[in-house]
């Protein structure tokens, strides 16, 4: 199959990735156009045979995160909502048990990306931990503590019962 | 609870290895501490599957197609724009269905046939084959080669009727109420999967969680079949 065609079949999955990343669902597709872009002009770095879909979504990720670092560098802080800022106060830590019931949106938004980044890839995308380190060029060690730290979060945020 | 958090965790992911894994499902059967964590960890990945996974099901923008079809492609600000406006494309529902599958079976063909789930309100049902067989397949007597196996029926603890089951993409726990199987697990099939899960276990787990009373023997699940799985 040719490598654009592999890279159409992603994008459903590439996109939900995204939207987790970004949140807002135009941004995400702006990270996915970039992600598709940088994609094609490095095609001849993908080696074939090896995971077309980790090589993706490790070039999103980097994306997204460049993105970040260069928006704290300048001093932008990604808008979140009024209802949720009133909830939460001044910091993340105050939010009560079961404050964001519901709100999947919100809590992911809320979490340090470093661990958004790991709860998408494994409990929302489904990599196993080594594939998540492997996209993510960390060691498996890092993937599960940030994991735990990003489950224990959201479980607090979200609801016991779910 | 005699294991530590980062193996429940381990186990929720399918991250054990098997003798590990065996090990946690047996002492979760008497363990309620750690049988409710594993519940805790589960539902909140069936949560965030079940939100994310209308996105993998929506449309994609032409503008992203575009840029794989070899067509030139316009990214002025002004299209980008409309294309932004019209990013809610009208969803298709068999899709939405097939990404509910996928969403919940990643890392598995997402081409594979997968009208056997729709979600409404929210919550995941049974449709198609898997909801024929919940309704009419009797453990006892499963058809050769079915693509469903029926594992354990048995009443929750709100008296409903539930029944465990396992497929090839998709294996859980369906519960009978008014519109028909809800279900309650759902977790990823017996096909194709390259990390290890130990899905039986896992889902014999869920079946002890939710269970009141017994399961129902062969003749008590007959009965319940023939009465439409209603009191």
């Amino acid at each position: 199959m040719r490598f654009e065609e592999e890279l159409v079949e992603l994008l459903p999955r590439l996109r939900r990735f995204a939207r987790g990343l970004a949140r807002d669902a135009s941004d995400a597709d702006d990270l996915c156009q970039a992600a598709i872009e940088r994609a094609l002009k490095s095609q001849d770095q993908w080696q074939p045979g090896t995971r077309l879909d980790s090589w993706m979504y490790r070039i999103t990720r980097n994306i997204w995160i460049d993105e970040r670092r260069a928006a704290g560098r300048r001093g932008v802080h990604a808008p979140i909502d009024d209802a949720v800022t009133q909830v939460v106060g001044e910091g993340a830590a105050e939010v009560e048990a079961g404050a964001l019931r519901g709100d999947v949106d919100g809590a992911m938004a809320r979490l340090p990306d470093e661990q958004r980044e790991v709860v998408m890839l494994v409990l929302v995308e489904g990599y196993a931990y080594r594939e998540a380190a492997e996209i993510l060029e960390v060691p498996i060690g890092t993937i599960t503590s940030r994991l735990a730290r990003g489950r224990e979060t959201l479980m607090h945020w979200l609801g016991e019962a779910a | 609870m005699s294991f530590d958090p980062a193996t429940v965790a381990a186990f929720v992911d399918g991250e054990l290895d098997d003798l590990t894994a065996r090990r946690v499902e047996r002492e979760a059967e008497s363990d309620a501490a750690l049988a409710a964590e594993i519940t805790r960890h589960r539902a909140l990945k069936a949560q965030l599957a079940a939100h994310y996974a209308p996105v993998a099901a929506e449309a994609v923008p032409d503008r992203l197609r575009a840029l794989l079809a070899g067509d030139a492609v316009d990214t002025s600000l002004a299209d980008r724009r409309e294309a932004k406006l019209r990013r809610f494309a009208p969803m298709h529902w068999g899709a939405i269905a097939a990404s509910l599958i996928f969403g919940l079976t990643i890392g598995m063909q997402p081409w594979r046939p997968a009208a056997d789930v729709t979600s409404a309100n929210g919550t995941l049902a049974a449709s198609g084959a898997l909801a024929e067989a919940l309704d009419t397949q009797l453990a006892s007597n499963q058809p050769q080669g079915g693509a469903v196996r029926i594992g354990l029926s048995f009443r929750d603890r709100a008296g409903r009727y539930c029944r465990s089951f396992e497929g090839r993409t998709l294996s859980g726990i369906g519960c009978r109420n008014a519109g028909g199987w809800s279900l309650e697990r759902t977790m990823t099939g017996q096909a194709g999967s390259d990390y290890r899960q130990a899905s039986s276990g896992a889902l014999a787990t869920d079946v002890a969680a939710l269970m009141a009373g017994d399961p129902f023997d062969a003749e008590a699940e007959r009965t319940a079949r023939d009465r439409g799985w209603a009191d």
